[in-house]
């Protein structure tokens, strides 16, 4: 089974040096080609892998030693279990799915092979994210995707608003990089070892106050991944970087490690259910403030980022409530119709030649056919609708807040599915219903190419069945691992209204933004300029806050510390030191002046200063002795 | 031979130096690389030949001085300064490789070669006469080249180089000589030998006057805040070939020493200053961090982002553990690589350019890939990106002082954000954007001779981030022997409680083997 393990892990990175070594030069096929190929391949293994895990095994690799020094050990250490596989699943069905979609979507880019390096060496961290069996490989996958994650939000260089996502991102998610590092450093000095086993078998041993240390700080850690507010604005503005890698990075993977860190650590989190509730009540926080914020938005892109950044606020719920099992199905899922919804977008923005302002277009219904069933199908899954993906995981997460008894949670979350069922058939709605408002514009729009659409169809399919078909079997093979815990609301009645309840709310909300939007647009002057319309399309005003608060500030104390103390008082002191010597010696050297009396003269006085000073010294001595004896 | 090897590769430079008047100058450059590639084979022999099982000094060779008053030539190394004279001899020899400069080639070589030998004499030194008479003479070549070879501003730049760290080193001197007198009053004989000068225990008011005497000058040298402002100077006046040395070899003189010296020689007192200089390394780290994101020069950003680098380097260093002084060694390689390589890489577009400018320059990516590519590569190193060889070091660094004290650790960390800051910025400006000056839009991409030096460079800062262990198993061997040294030296109930006692029979203890 090693050999699946290192197949499925190091193929993607073969396909990114492969595509490296055409980085330079024009578009070549083959790069895209085998780079997808070798995908499949390492999405193959993890199926050998996950048959061999639902037989009740898992595998456990150590490659080599990484870093050693005195006590410190931490080796390159890959584990295939439960957790992993899941996610090993997940990262590869929809690599392979966006590696074939960007062929066709990057066909006409220069920087083709350049692209499916970046992609692959992503897949390749995200690989070592999910597989590390201890914290400092975790670590590795965590920058390594970061890394990835710049290169290709900032893919298209030339354009300033990209590079500058592109080092937001990264920035801000070093912010929460910093707290990962300190929570991996109080792991190492309290228990001795970064390992999986030994921390998860040990961090019952300390002090509650630790572990909650511990907790917070891998939290925050998780928090700049994830997205999750106050660093959640680099998310949004990350859509400057090509589509595919908005699904594959921005939707369905990268963005879930955090959830997964939480997941994975729930044998520490375990014991810590406080910030457990902390960090549930955040992601219900999360989960409304980014609903909220597309409802208004005007950029396709930037509404389903939001809606990313609203459902792993539901999977932080899950997860800080206890429901792990919940909040990594719930992952799952959401990948598979996130991906499907931003390849569905990729599709209409080049329809559109990248116009991303859905009321600038409407009727592609009539052009895009197949786009449009996709987009709606991924919109139903996601407002979870029954039967698809949505309703299994995501009304499970409501199902769980209720079960818990946390009401005032409970409640958020069901505003938020009205609120998201909403956003989604707004967007909908506007792309492919209505009037052609695109045709003033003089675009013409097309449908993608027939093999991006069939890479797409997977994700349909799971989308509709994952819910149904894989709750049973995942429930049985993560619990071995994960606490098996059921969320049954025992009241049938209770459970009955809520069910149907939910269902009729969502299908309201989903009505109603048909209603609004399907026909004509009409524009309501008097509530957009209201202050909450604004509030919201200005994103809370916090991107604007952060550049007067912390960008612009950071940028004038950067200044002040080169001008003003770097070489005005530091380096300015240095040299009247040396100038105040300088002169004194040029001062004195008249002393020099040859004249054999004046010379003597001073030496007079250089001999009489040095005898008192020696009696001075000697006096001063004896009495520190004598008090000393 | 193999027990003279340290002697051959001190003084083999030196003597190729003076052959070196005598060659043609058109053959001066093949001349050079000759002399330092033989050197570099050298001293990977010497690494060959090292044990890294053994913690204590290996090859040592002694001769009398001044037997009088116990000046001995001793040498040896261990695997503390094995790398870095590898380093040296490695900069010196792709220094020569890759240089561009067309003036007085010859002259540049020799002083090149002659600085080879200082610095391979400075951390090969264990008597500290010997060890200061290399660590002056490494100061006259490289002001040489700054005053030489620099910049307009070159001689206010190089005067105050020299004239700031021998500042520094007198002061150092008089603590030596003290040093040596309290040997004397201890011992009744007079020795200069570091090992004999280890087996002295001195009261801590002793410890804390000479502690200070030899932090001046080596801080200076590091250079700690707010000693500092010589190097950006030196950087941006001196040539690509003195930037690339003085960064990657000359600053780490001073970080080593404080291994080497403070750390063994006086213990209670490193105790004693280890919030202080703390304290120091943070400012250094996140206050010039700042300084470099207001860098409008490329070579200040990198010259910045050095001092900024060592503050790391000297926050391990007083973490006082094995897993803090091995990471910050680690780092003094790592850093020494990574430096070197990004001010080679400025120079790549200052040969192009002649300017330094960030605004002279943007959208560099499209014209210039494969320099994009190095430049990248290396600035994700300088960012503490793991699996690269910085990240082995700062984690360690920063993991080692997190045991001394939580709050500094976690404020130092903060480089990790400061770092990307400037560095991505940095990246931003040159890099990303449309190519809008006309100069720009024909720049030749790196040319072979520059690939020489900058691939090697990019090979090891990924290999050693993947597989640190050949370096990082005797650095972390011979850190334990003085960790335990200084263990059982301290006096004072907070420096035993902040020392670690490894207990570890197999720990060689370097008193004994002074013997």
């Amino acid at each position: 089974m090693e050999i699946y393990l290192y197949i499925a892990l190091f193929a993607p990175l073969a396909g990114s040096l492969f595509s490296a070594l055409f980085g330079a030069s024009p578009k070549t096929s083959v790069t895209g080609m085998v780079a997808s190929g070798l995908l499949f391949v390492s999405f193959m293994s993890s199926v050998v892998l996950l048959n061999y895990v639902m037989a009740g095994h898992t595998v456990h690799v150590e490659m080599m030693t990484w870093i050693a020094a005195g006590d410190f050990y931490v080796p390159f250490g890959f584990v295939v279990d439960q957790v992993s596989v899941v996610m090993m699943m997940v990262v590869s069905v929809v690599s392979t799915i966006v590696h074939i979609y960007s062929i066709g979507y990057m066909d006409h880019d220069k920087g083709f092979n350049r692209f499916f390096s970046y992609l692959s060496a992503f897949v390749f961290s995200m690989m070592i994210l999910v597989m590390s069996d201890n914290f400092l490989g975790l670590f590795i996958g965590w920058e390594g995707v970061g890394l990835c994650s710049w290169l290709l939000i900032g893919f298209w260089y030339h354009k300033e608003s990209a590079t500058w996502a592109a080092n937001e991102a990264f920035i801000m998610n070093r912010i929460a990089d910093l707290a990962m590092l300190v929570g991996i450093f109080m792991i190492y000095w309290n228990i001795g070892s970064l390992q999986y086993d030994v921390v998860f078998a040990e961090i019952s041993n300390l002090s509650i106050p630790i572990v909650t240390w511990i907790g917070i700080f891998l939290f925050v850690g998780a928090m700049g991944k994830s997205a999750q507010f106050p660093l959640h604005t680099w998310l949004a503005d990350a859509m400057e970087g090509p589509t595919p890698v908005s699904a594959l990075i921005h939707a369905a993977t990268m963005v879930t490690a955090g959830v997964y860190l939480v997941v994975r650590a729930n044998p520490i989190y375990g014991l810590i259910p406080e910030v457990g509730v902390a960090i549930a009540s955040l992601g219900a926080f999360v989960a409304m403030f980014a609903a909220t914020m597309a409802l208004v938005n005007r950029d396709m892109k930037r509404i389903v980022a939001y809606s990313t950044l609203s459902q792993l606020g539901y999977m932080f719920v899950a997860a800080g409530l206890g429901a792990y099992w919940v909040a990594l199905f719930h992952l799952m899922a959401h990948a598979f119709f996130k991906a499907l919804l931003f390849l569905g977008a990729g599709n209409v923005m080049h329809a559109m030649h990248d116009e991303l302002d859905p009321f600038k277009m409407g009727g592609l219904k009539k052009s895009m056919k197949v786009t449009w069933i996709l987009m709606t199908l991924a919109s139903v899954a996601l407002a979870g609708i029954y039967p698809l993906a949505g309703f299994f995981s995501k009304d499970l997460i409501l199902e769980v807040a209720f079960v818990e008894q946390h009401y005032v949670l409970y409640t958020v979350l069901l505003l938020t599915a009205g609120l998201t069922a909403f956003y989604s058939f707004r967007l909908v709605a506007l792309i492919f219903h209505g009037n052609e408002r695109h045709l003033k514009y003089g675009i013409h729009p097309h449908e993608a190419y027939t093999f991006m659409l069939y890479a797409m169809a997977p994700l349909a399919v799971l989308a509709v069945i994952a819910g149904m078909v894989f709750k049973t079997p995942y429930y049985e093979m993560v619990t071995q691992l994960l606490p098996a815990i059921e969320y049954h609301v025992h009241n049938h009645t209770t459970f009955w209204i809520m069910t149907i309840g939910t269902q009729l709310f969502v299908i309201a909300a989903i009505a109603f933004a048909y209603k609004k939007y399907a026909k004509a647009v009409r524009v309501d002057v008097k509530v957009e300029s209201g202050f909450f319309y604004q509030l919201l399309y200005n994103q809370y005003y916090i991107p604007k806050i952060y550049d007067e608060v912390f960008t612009k500030p950071y940028r004038e104390l950067s200044k002040v510390a080169w001008k003003q103390i770097d070489l005005k008082i530091v380096d300015a002191t240095v040299d009247g030191i040396a100038n105040v010597i300088y002169r004194t010696g040029e001062k004195t050297h008249t002393m020099q002046n040859g004249n054999l009396s004046s010379m003597l003269r001073w030496m007079v006085v250089g001999l009489v200063v040095l005898l008192v000073l020696a009696i001075a010294f000697t006096v001063g001595y004896n009495a520190v002795t004598m008090r000393a004896m | 031979m193999q027990e003279h090897i340290l002697s051959i590769l001190i003084f083999f430079p030196a003597l190729a130096a003076m052959l070196g008047f005598i060659v043609h100058k058109d053959s001066a450059r093949a001349y050079g690389i000759t002399v330092a590639a033989v050197e570099f084979f050298l001293s990977l022999w010497l690494w060959y030949l090292y044990d890294p099982m053994t913690s204590g000094m290996q090859f040592m060779e002694s001769a009398p001085l001044v037997a009088a008053f116990g000046i001995n030539y001793i040498v040896g190394i261990d695997g503390i300064s094995l790398f870095i004279i590898i380093l040296a001899t490695f900069f010196t020899m792709i220094g020569i490789a890759s240089l561009t400069e067309t003036r007085r080639v010859k002259d540049l070589i020799v002083t090149l070669l002659f600085l080879e030998m200082t610095m391979v004499g400075v951390f090969a030194a264990l008597d500290a006469v010997v060890f200061y008479v290399f660590w002056e003479l490494s100061l006259i070549p490289m002001l040489y080249i700054i005053g030489a070879w620099g910049g307009p501003l070159r001689i206010y730049a190089s005067v105050k180089f020299f004239l700031y760290t021998f500042t520094g080193s007198l002061v150092m001197l008089v603590g030596m000589l003290f040093m040596a007198y309290f040997y004397h009053q201890a011992t009744g004989q007079w020795s200069f030998s570091l090992l004999e000068w280890y087996r002295l225990i001195l009261p801590l008011n002793f410890q804390l006057w000479l502690f200070a005497a030899f932090f001046v000058g080596f801080a200076i040298k590091v250079p700690m805040f707010p000693f500092h402002t010589w190097l950006p100077y030196a950087h941006g006046q001196a040539p690509t070939i003195g930037s690339v040395i003085l960064a990657a070899i000359l600053l780490k003189m001073g970080t080593y020493a404080f291994v080497r010296f403070s750390l063994p020689l006086f213990p209670d007192a490193s105790v004693f200053f280890m919030f202080p200089i703390a304290t120091l390394a943070i400012i250094m780290i996140v206050y010039t961090a700042m300084v470099a994101y207001a860098q409008e020069d490329v070579k200040q950003v990198v010259a910045y982002s050095s001092v900024s680098h060592m503050g790391v380097i000297v926050l391990g260093t007083f973490a006082l553990n094995v897993e803090g002084i091995s990471g910050s060694i680690f780092l003094m390689i790592a850093h020494g690589v990574v430096s070197g390589a990004l001010f080679l890489l400025v120079g790549v577009i200052y040969d192009r350019r002649h300017t330094k400018l960030m605004s002279e320059f943007g959208g560099l990516a499209s014209v210039m890939p494969r320099y994009a590519t190095l430049f990248g590569i290396m600035m994700m190193a300088s960012v503490g990106l793991p699996l690269t060889i910085n990240f082995v070091g700062e984690f360690l660094s920063l993991l080692g002082f997190y045991k001394q004290s939580h709050g500094f650790a976690l404020v130092a960390g903060t480089a990790i954000i400061v770092g990307a800051i400037y560095m991505l910025t940095a990246y931003k400006k040159m890099f990303f954007g449309t190519v809008t000056k006309e100069e720009n839009k024909h720049l030749k991409d790196v040319n072979k001779t520059e690939l020489l030096a900058l691939v090697p460079l990019a090979v090891i800062t990924i290999w050693l981030g993947v597989y640190p262990k050949p370096i990082l198993e005797p650095i972390s061997n011979s850190v334990e022997s003085i960790v335990q040294l200084m263990h059982d030296k301290a006096q004072t109930p907070e420096a035993q409680k902040r020392i670690p006692n490894l207990g570890n029979p197999e720990v060689k203890n370097l008193q004994q083997e002074a013997h």
